[in-house]
This record gives structure tokens, sequence and C-alpha cells, in this order.
């Protein structure tokens, strides 16, 4: 990411979409609820807060005007110290409708209730986002590792703190000093490369490292006795 | 200790049994590439599946987020590399939707013909394999390879690679196909139809393959519908969407094809639902290639240099040969994706294996990954 790119970056504008769309329909379904409505590029979102999510999809696969029966998607977005958003996509087979439903988590509390009482399918989806982000979903009857190894519990590949070091480097984007010619190390990570100041005393010591060299020559026949 | 128990003898004994573990993969050939799944069996029957996943977890979600949208299009045919393609057509569709872009028409039939041609390829394939998964290896695997061959030919002629094209571009498709391209494709649908033909007679009234798919890895619409599963598996169950018909993408509102729907929702059906969706893929590749502009642009004439999408997000899907296939992009105006998520066709439907498989033999449970016909660098990605 460079910097350029860093000041640029900015949140969509929340565009409430024309009456008459999904928004409308839970709405009416679910009056008390505070939903912010937001026209997508092709889908409404609807942002809520996290506690309101389980009556909320439970509200879309049950009531019949909704009728959301098939979640297509479930996934996480990092947000760096804002949170993290948990994402479902959804779409009715019975009304041909699609919505998308968003919810941020605070960092320090990163849980929500699970979806895979309401889908099965997002069974897997939610182990996925665990391994990828460490949301945890409460209730979920499994949720072990899926794609990564069943021991790596601490340590969440797709959150925004985990760069891709070589190719960031190769694009030219400074990562500091930690970059040395072995690649990217992670500061305290005890491999930290320290930097050797060209010193009239480092100038000395080159030529004895050269002298070095017979010697450990001669050692060898005597190791071979 | 009552006086009229029997003694203890090896006739009268109860004998405790317990239920054995079965190990399949990581690398085995009724895999189908990475996968491994521990079957819990009482004697032959499966009673338990538990699927292992993530060997081929490369992080390609990652990957992208590094990269430019137009460098992140080579990841997309890694996903699904039988229908690469396919995968590209969704990936740049996203991209245009956030970037605002309209391809020419001419590159819109470009894109639908090659993507149509990759699903004919992936099915060929599967009905190549799956003959092989029931133990007819050689017949089946080398008609259906032969016709892939001649496709193959046809997309390294066009994009120069044979399976990694990186060919579309947001906004349109790389550079023009060649001049024969018209010709080639008609001989190409005439020669595939032979092959679907040919598969046809090999396999469909074949009595061993019949007793063994037959009634087996049967998945209801409901359930079907409940993990998430679509594509051919989903329709063979009876459930009539497709979504190039129920939500049509690019062109393909343009071209009058039939949806096939199988009635019993086992391993047969997906297999007959496949086997026909080659030719309604061949009918509309006909039909584009008659309507497609001879000449013309095959990119927008003004398209930036380094694409900057809105801000915005968009969760792009298409219908590739495995079912939907989900883009979820999230851009923050910057040159690279914020989030890009990939929603794996495989990977949903995989996650009704278990449903599928149990109660079935140990034999059956090949045959039945073998018609989930999954990619693991998609269900991995």
């Amino acid at each position: 990411m460079s910097p350029e790119d860093r000041r640029r970056e900015q949140d969509p504008p929340i565009v409430p979409p024309e009456p008459g769309t999904i928004a409308d329909l839970f709405a009416a379904a679910l009056p008390d609820l505070a939903i912010t409505p937001n026209q997508g590029a092709l889908d409404v979102i609807l942002i809520v807060g996290r506690d309101d999510v389980p009556r909320l999809l439970e509200a879309a696969k049950t009531d019949p005007k909704l009728a959301f029966d098939f979640l297509r998607n479930l996934s996480g977005v990092d947000y760096e110290a804002e949170g993290i958003d948990v994402v479902y996509h959804l779409h009715s087979y019975t009304h041909g409708h699609d919505v998308t439903v968003k919810a941020r988590l605070p960092v320090d509390d990163l849980h929500i209730k699970t979806a895979s009482a309401l889908w099965r399918g997002a069974d897997w989806h939610e182990r996925e986002a665990r391994d990828m982000f460490g949301v945890i979903f409460d209730g979920h009857p499994n949720l072990v590792p899926l794609l990564l190894p069943d021991d790596m519990d601490d340590h969440f590949p797709l959150r925004k703190d985990n760069p891709l070091a070589p190719l960031e480097e190769w694009q030219g984007t400074a990562l500091g000093a930690n970059v040395s010619e072995a690649g990217y190390i992670p500061p305290g990570s005890g491999f930290e490369v320290e930097k050797v100041e060209a010193t009239p005393e480092a100038a000395e010591a080159t030529p004895d490292a050269v002298e070095a060299t017979p010697e450990a020559a001669e050692v060898t026949p005597e190791a071979k006795e | 200790m009552a006086e009229s128990q029997e003694p203890e003898t090896a006739l009268n004994q109860e004998f405790e049994t317990i239920d054995l573990n079965i190990n399949i993969g990581p690398q085995h050939p009724a895999t189908h590439g990475v996968f491994r799944m521990v079957l819990t069996v009482d004697g032959e029957v499966v009673v338990d599946v538990t699927p292992h996943i993530g060997y081929m977890h490369r992080g390609a979600e990652k990957l992208s987020e590094s990269l430019d949208y137009r460098q992140a299009i080579g990841f997309q045919d890694r996903t699904d590399y039988l229908g690469g393609f396919n995968c590209e057509l969704c990936y740049v569709q996203a991209v245009e939707k956030l970037a605002g872009l309209e391809p020419p028409q001419r590159a819109e039939y470009i894109r639908v013909i090659l993507a149509e041609f990759n699903r004919i390829t992936s099915h060929f394939m599967f009905l190549g394999a799956f003959g092989t998964d029931l133990g007819v290896f050689g017949t089946a695997f080398t008609y259906a390879f032969r016709e892939r061959e001649y496709i193959q030919d046809l997309f390294e002629e066009v994009s120069g690679d044979r399976l990694m094209y990186a060919y579309f571009r947001p906004g349109g498709v790389a550079w023009d196909v060649p001049a024969n391209f018209k010709e080639r494709v008609r001989w190409l649908t005439k020669q595939a139809r032979l092959g679907a033909d040919d598969m046809d007679k090999l396999l469909t009234d074949n009595e061993i393959f019949i007793v063994r798919t037959r009634g087996v890895g049967v998945l209801s619409v409901e359930d079907a519908i409940d993990y998430g599963v679509t594509g051919p598996i989903l329709r063979a169950t009876g459930m009539d969407y497709d979504l190039r018909k129920q939500e049509p993408y690019s062109i393909y509102d343009r071209f009058d094809f039939d949806i096939p729907v199988g009635t019993n929702g086992d391993s047969y059906d997906r297999y007959l639902v496949r086997l026909e969706e080659v030719r309604q893929s061949l009918r509309i590749i006909e039909q584009a290639i008659e309507q497609m502009p001879d000449e013309g642009p095959i990119l927008p004439e003004r398209l930036p240099r380094a694409l900057r999408p809105a801000a915005g997000e968009v969760y792009m899907r298409c219908e590739n040969p495995r079912g939907e296939y989900g883009i979820y992009l999230v851009s923050r105006g910057g040159t690279r994706p914020y989030r890009l998520r990939i929603r794996g066709a495989s990977f949903c439907n995989l996650s009704a294996l278990r449903q599928m498989t149990i109660g079935h033999y140990i034999a059956d449970a090949v045959t039945i990954l073998g018609s989930t016909d999954i990619v693991l660098c998609e269900v991995d990605r």
C-alpha cells in the first residue's frame, strides 16, 4: 500500500436506496430495529449493529415476505482500528431478491452469534472467517480451523496487519529498515539485521578475515588423520 | 450370579463391534486433488465423513489485495483452473461495476464464447474423470480428452496459454482474436457436438454406469438450498435455477437456451445435467458467433493507465461450470482491491458432502465425491 493510496483511501458514502427496494420490506418487518440502508453497486446493503444481527437474520429467513433461503456468501473485511465487518450476502429463491447485511465488530470483542442454525451452509463460511480474521461465532457447533492447520489459532492471515512483504517490496513501497536482502523481517522477531557502519576499525578487520582462510585450509589435513 | 445363566461360550457371547476410521487422501486418485476425507465405517456402510481441506490454501484473496486490479486477474485462473475464463469473467465484471466501464460489443461476444467453451471443456473433464472414478478407466477419459484438446488449442491460439489465460481485462479483452476465429469456432461447435454424442453413447445407457450412479448420493432440494449448493448439483435436484437465466449478466439475455434439470438429485442426474449443459452451451456459442460483429474495438477508447474504481463494494456472481462463483470486491478508492473475497462454488458444494455420503457404501463415497466435480484449488483458494 503506497502512501499515495493511503491518503486517497476513504469509505464509500452512504447512498439511501430508492423507495420500493428490499430495504422497505425489512423496515416493515422489523420497525423497531435501527437499520441503515445503503445502495450498493448491485444489491441493497443493510448496516446494522452487531447485537441486532441475529434478529435481522432470523426475520430474513423466516418472514414469508422476505424468505431468504440461500446464504450466498459470508465473509469478513478488516478495517484495522475501526473493527472488522462481517458481511452476509443473502438470496431468496422464492422471491428472487437479494440483500447484503453488514455489521461491524470492535477489535477487542470479535464476537457475533452464529448463523449456522439458520443456514447449514454458514458452517464452513464461519469457520473460514474465524481462520482468516479471528471472528468468534458464538454458538457454532464446531468452530475449529478449516483451511488453516489445527494448531494455528492465534494468527489471522487476512488481517491488514500481515503485510505481503516481497510483493510490496517489488512494487517499490517502503517497509522501512525491516527489509533486508533476505526479505521482510518482522520487527521483534529477533532476526533483525544490524546495520554495520563503515568505520576505519571495520575496514582493518577485513584483512584478518582473509588471513584466516589459509589457517582453515591447514586444519583440513589434520582432520583427515 | 444367577444360576440359570448359561456359561459364557464363544457362541452366545455378544461381540462388541467398533466403528473403523478409513483415511482417504490427501494424495489419492479418487480425491481429484489434494483433499483428505476420513470415513467412519460400520462394516461397509459409511456412518460419518470428516472432510479435511486447506492443503491448497495459497491466500489468493490476500495476494490480490497487494496487486493492482489488472494484476489480480491472474489469480482468478488459478482458483477454478478448469473454468478459468468463467472466473475471469466474474472478476472483470465486478471491477467494471465499480469502475463504471462498459465493454464494447465485440469484446462481450468474445468473452461469452470463450466462457461457454470453457464450460464445455470443464464438463468434458468431469465426464472423463467420472468414468474413471467408476472403473472404466481409459475409454471415457480418452474420448473426453480428445474433445478437450481441440478446444484447448483454440484457447491457446487466442490467449497464448492453455489453462492460465489471463486474457480478459476490465473493459474488454487483452488483444483481438485471430483472423480465423469464426471459422475455428464453427468447426469446433460441430466437433464438440459429436464429442458429446460419443460420451452419451458411451455412458448414458451403460448398465454398470447406471447401477453405480442411480440413487447414489441423493440430495434433496431443501438440503441443497440449505447448504448453499449451486450449479449442476442444485439443478439435478429439480431446481430450475441458473444465473445466466435468472440474473442475466454480460449479454446472456440475448440467447435462447434451456436449463436442464434433473428429478432425483442423485449422481446419475448430475451426470445427465452436465451432459445436456454441454449441448446448451454449444447453442449459445452458435448464436453468439452469428451475432458477433466482425470488426470493432475490444477495449473502451479511454482507459486509465491505473484503474481507480470509486469507493464502494459489489458482490458479483456468475454461473460457473461448478455453480455460483462470487467475487465480493471492496474498493476504497485505491489502485488495489481493499478486500477481494472469492466465493468458490466447489467450497459450498463440498460442505454438503457429508449429507450426501452418509448411509452409502465406501465404494459409493468415491462416486459421490466424483459427482460433485470439485476443484480443490477453488475450495482452498
